[in-house]
């Protein structure tokens, strides 16, 4: 059961940190606030089905919409606002989102909203059941990320990411790209943030804080920004940390902040990004390997 | 040559199987144990690891449970629910732990409960006292009394004890402070006092003269403070620099030697708590905690730590009446009647698991807290 | 009572002024938001009580701090910051998250996670007439905050490494194909940068009367805020944003009441103001 739930806790960072690669990978777009649209996400599910009475499985799509709905706004500030100063607006918009969770009393306030437990045929969702669930969300938001790599969004997205002004010349309406790319990465969140309120069954404002947007991000650029396979190693690695070296109890937040300088330190563009040392090495393998096959 | 080699693993085997049945009884007992060692709370999660663990060497100093020693399974949340969550499960489940006792907050507490509730697993929650953590079930049990009774307690000391008219309210913005100030604010504005000012502020402010200037305009002859040792030493120390002479209520939040009242220093004179550690009790074993504990760790126990004393002394009391089963155990937490604890005399749980007891009300006299009043009508402590 | 508030208010902006000004200082060379710095704020108000209670003077507290605390800003910049400078902005960043969650955590283990007060008599006193206060620790925090700023401007106006430093801080490239040694001007800087943060460490420790390992943490959002509002590296800027964001706290909460947290009010005047100005308040022609 335990090793259950450390999957479900590392899985959901899987999730969260796709959902973010594909506004900080795709479409280069720095973002310091994807702990707070997870957070809507989760709000949102939570009141939809513990206040309004709606199916869970109903609720997860319309969180999705909602959170997607926000992060559409987030698109349209990111058109004027760019760069460090945008990263700043991101940190920002956590903190006010955060701060209306924790003083509106209609989502619970300081109090935090307590969330039921949703149902599949009848029956409690188990925790194998939010396992299941988690994996084929995962499945289906990597093979969303392959279809937006390969797809026309993918390229414009890159010539977004490589040069904005350059795109703009060639007649990619950037602005477009742009808030696609926050929409649908914000919605992501959002879809994981409902899954885990009825998964935690209940919340508090502090738990979608900077400090969860700043975990979220670690994880994908520990992993490697702009590849699928990153942010999935990145979250499992430092997803994993606090379980597995919890054995070392006080020192283990010493333990995760050296890893995390150390990996930055001297892998900057990530553990498995394209560029990186570990990378190279495995597809260098891999080439060597099929060369003595085919010999 | 087959043949030896079978009869060696069957020995093996049986001496195994000898073992561990041997092992079986004498075993430890195992009570698990989180709090958050690590984060924004650490200075609570070592309180209450602090005292967890004198708890542990008292209880086997005695001869344990029936002569089985007791180990303590402990785990750090960080503060951070999806930690406690997994803790939860990593104590139900890995560490077959019989009890449990919560040294956290209500966040990391509350979703933990459904998993203890769920795995037949007693929980006693030492100090958060969100109202929805003992309705989780009935495996679940708060140790200290009850929000709302503080809040009761505070609004009866405020008008029928000390005979404010005009109140001004400052709360920390957590269900801590919510709770408090709810039920205060009903009781005093029932009995027809008036509450001009209420503000709340974040864990971790420290820069209130805005508000106390406000305040002092206000001219209110009581202001209630519900608020941690920091925030506390603070708005003390910030309200004698502003010239603020109502008298201040604060609540167990500041109920704290080293972290509140060496801070806030000769500002804190005067000040009147509710809490539940009475430092003046004549008591044995509450002076006896008091002593053993300094000696260990070189600094006052605090009502974070005497709680969590409490939670573990509670249940070495029931398991040495049932054993240390856990289903056993959470019947005979019903059964507890009259009970003397660290903080104050347990008269028994409610059907949800809330429990009876006197609050304290202390006052800071010579840089100390002393007593003052000692509230044990039913009509206000009942939750 | 509106003079008091305003009293209030200043005080509570130079204290979010002194704190800002070290990272500022960081982003106007080498355009870090370098969160690391509210470590060094930790760190300086630590070694501040450390020092003080050794050395039982208060001034030979302040220096020794400032100049501990700026050789590892010099460290931190050597050994983590430089060889990531061609990376884009946000790797630094998580590198300098890391740094602070790391220095918060070694001195929770040193120094254990309880409050710790830190007590100083000042030679003078509070002063108090006609209804209005003004402590005597916010005075020490204007005369330290002067002549920290004077220096400042002293160096960077009026000396060859302040001309250095001004072009460094236009173009990194190109001041060092002009021949500044700008590993030095960094090196400066970095040591400016923490010196700084160090002494409001011990400063805003002695008004509280408190030093706890995370103290930093709202401080290293808050400086964010403050920093990118004063237009992203320009002392001058963070200045008035220091004192902008300590007058609108001060009055909402004494006029209006708190409708959000009070720290997030910050945020809330940050957003505005970079919707209407996408560049903060000063925009970066001005910067240093």
């Amino acid at each position: 059961m335990y090793a259950i739930v450390v999957m479900i806790n590392v899985g959901i960072f899987v999730l969260l940190a796709l959902s973010l690669n594909i506004i900080t990978g795709y479409a280069g777009q720095p973002n310091i606030g994807q702990g707070a649209f997870f957070g809507i996400g989760a709000y949102s599910g939570a009141i939809l089905t513990g206040k309004l009475g709606i199916y869970f499985w109903l609720a997860m799509p319309i969180s999705a919409i909602i959170t997607g709905f926000i992060g559409f706004f987030l698109g349209l500030i990111s058109i004027r606002i760019k760069e460090d100063f945008l990263a700043i607006v991101t940190i920002a918009l956590n903190f006010i989102v955060a701060a209306i969770f924790q003083n509106v009393k209609f989502f619970g306030g300081s109090m935090g909203l307590s969330v039921p437990s949703p149902y599949w045929f009848g029956n409690p969702l188990s925790y194998h059941g939010y396992l299941i669930l988690i994996i084929i969300l995962i499945i289906l938001v990597i093979i969303f990320s392959k279809l937006i790599e390969k797809s026309w969004l993918g390229m414009a997205l890159g010539a977004i990411r490589n040069n904005e002004r350059a795109a703009d010349s060639l007649g990619i309406d950037t602005k477009k790209f742009k808030i696609m790319a926050f929409v649908l990465g914000t919605s992501i969140a959002g879809l994981t943030g409902a899954v885990y309120a009825h998964y935690m069954t209940f919340i508090m404002a502090s738990d979608f804080g900077f400090l969860t947007s700043v975990s979220i991000l670690s994880m994908v650029i520990l992993g490697g920004n702009n590849t699928i396979r990153g942010p999935i190693v990145g979250a499992i690695i430092l997803g994993l940390i606090p379980e597995v070296f919890r054995f070392i109890s006080d020192y283990r937040l010493l333990v995760y902040a050296l890893i995390l300088i150390l990996m930055i330190r001297f892998q900057p563009s990530g553990l498995l990004g394209d560029d990186s040392f570990v990378w190279q090495k495995l597809t260098n393998l891999r080439a060597s390997y099929f060369k003595r096959r085919g010999a | 040559m087959k043949r030896k080699v079978f009869s060696l693993i069957l020995v093996v085997i049986m001496v195994l199987a000898f073992n561990s049945l041997a092992m079986a009884q004498d075993d430890p007992i195992k009570l698990g144990f989180f709090a958050p060692v690590t984060g924004p709370a650490a200075a609570d999660g070592e309180s209450a690891l602090n005292s967890a663990k004198l708890a542990i060497e008292v209880i086997n100093e005695k001869g344990g449970i029936d002569g089985r020693e007791v180990e303590l399974v402990n785990y750090d949340d960080h503060l951070d629910s999806k930690q406690s969550v997994s803790i939860a499960q990593k104590l139900t489940t890995r560490d077959n732990v019989v009890a449990v006792v919560s040294g956290s907050y209500s966040g990391t507490t509350r979703p933990a409960a459904n998993i203890y509730q769920n795995a037949k697993v007693p929980m006693i929650s030492a100090y958060a006292i969100h109202p929805d953590i003992p309705k989780s079930g009935d495996y679940i049990f708060q140790q200290s009394f009850p929000g709302p009774v503080q809040g009761k307690v505070g609004g009866y000391m405020a008008v029928d004890n000390l005979g404010a008219q005009k109140i001004a309210i400052l709360y920390v913005d957590n269900d801590f402070g919510n709770t408090l100030n709810d039920n205060f604010q009903k009781y005093v504005e029932d009995k027809g006092a008036e509450v001009v000012y209420v503000d709340s502020f974040a864990i971790g402010e420290r820069e209130f003269n805005p508000v106390l200037t406000k305040i002092k305009g206000l001219n209110p002859d009581l202001i209630y403070v519900v608020a941690y040792a920091g925030e506390g030493a603070a708005i003390m120390r910030q309200s004698v620099d502003v010239g603020i002479e109502a008298q201040i209520l604060g609540t167990e939040g500041m109920d704290s030697t080293t972290q509140f009242l060496q801070v806030a220093g000769d500002a804190a004179e005067g000040l009147i708590i509710t809490t539940n550690l009475n430092r003046d009790s004549e008591e044995e074993q509450v002076r006896d905690y008091i002593n053993r504990y300094t000696e260990k760790y070189g600094f006052a126990p605090d009502m974070v730590g005497a709680s969590t004393y409490d939670g573990f002394m509670l249940l070495a009391h029931v398991m040495r009446q049932v054993g240390p089963d856990s289903e056993a155990i959470k019947d005979a937490m019903y059964e507890v009647e009259d009970y003397m604890t660290n903080t104050g005399l347990l008269y028994r749980y409610n059907e949800i698991g809330e429990a009876v007891k006197p609050v304290q009300v202390q006052i800071v006299k010579d840089g100390e807290f002393h007593y003052y009043d000692q509230i044990t009508d039913m009509d206000i402590i009942a939750p | 009572m509106f003079l008091q508030q305003l009293l209030n208010s200043i005080a509570i902006g130079s204290v979010y002024a002194l704190t800002s000004m070290g990272a500022t200082l960081i982003y106007g060379i080498l355009g870090i938001l370098d969160i690391a710095n509210a470590g060094a704020y930790v760190l300086g108000a630590y070694l501040g009580l450390l020092f003080y209670s050794l050395s039982g003077n208060i001034l030979i507290a302040f220096v020794v701090t400032m100049i501990i605390t700026g050789l590892f800003g010099i460290l931190i910049q050597k050994y983590v910051y430089r060889p990531l400078l061609s990376q884009p902005a946000y790797i630094p960043l998580i590198a300098s998250i890391g740094i602070f969650i790391f220095i918060e955590n070694i001195i929770r283990l040193i120094a254990g996670p309880t409050i710790k007060e830190f007590t100083v008599n000042l030679p003078f006193q509070s002063l108090n007439f006609a209804n209005l206060h003004i402590n005597n620790v916010w005075v020490l925090i204007f005369i330290v905050a002067l002549i920290l700023m004077f220096l400042l401007w002293y160096l960077l106006k009026m000396t060859k490494i302040g001309l250095a430093w001004r072009a460094t801080a236009q173009d990194l490239d190109i001041a060092k194909t002009m021949g500044i040694n700008t590993n030095r001007v960094i090196s400066l800087n970095f040591f400016l940068g923490y010196s700084f943060a160090a002494s409001a460490g011990i400063l805003i420790g002695i008004l509280y009367n408190s030093i706890y390992p995370t103290m930093g943490s709202v401080v290293s959002y808050k400086m964010l805020a403050i920093i990118v509002l004063g237009g992203l590296g320009n002392p001058f800027g963070t200045l008035v944003a220091a004192l902008l964001i300590g007058f609108i706290e001060t009055m909402v909460g004494a006029y209006i009441g708190f409708f959000i947290p009070r720290n997030a009010i910050a945020f809330v005047a940050l957003v505005i103001i970079l919707l209407i100005s996408p560049q903060g308040l000063f925009t970066q022609k001005s910067r240093i």
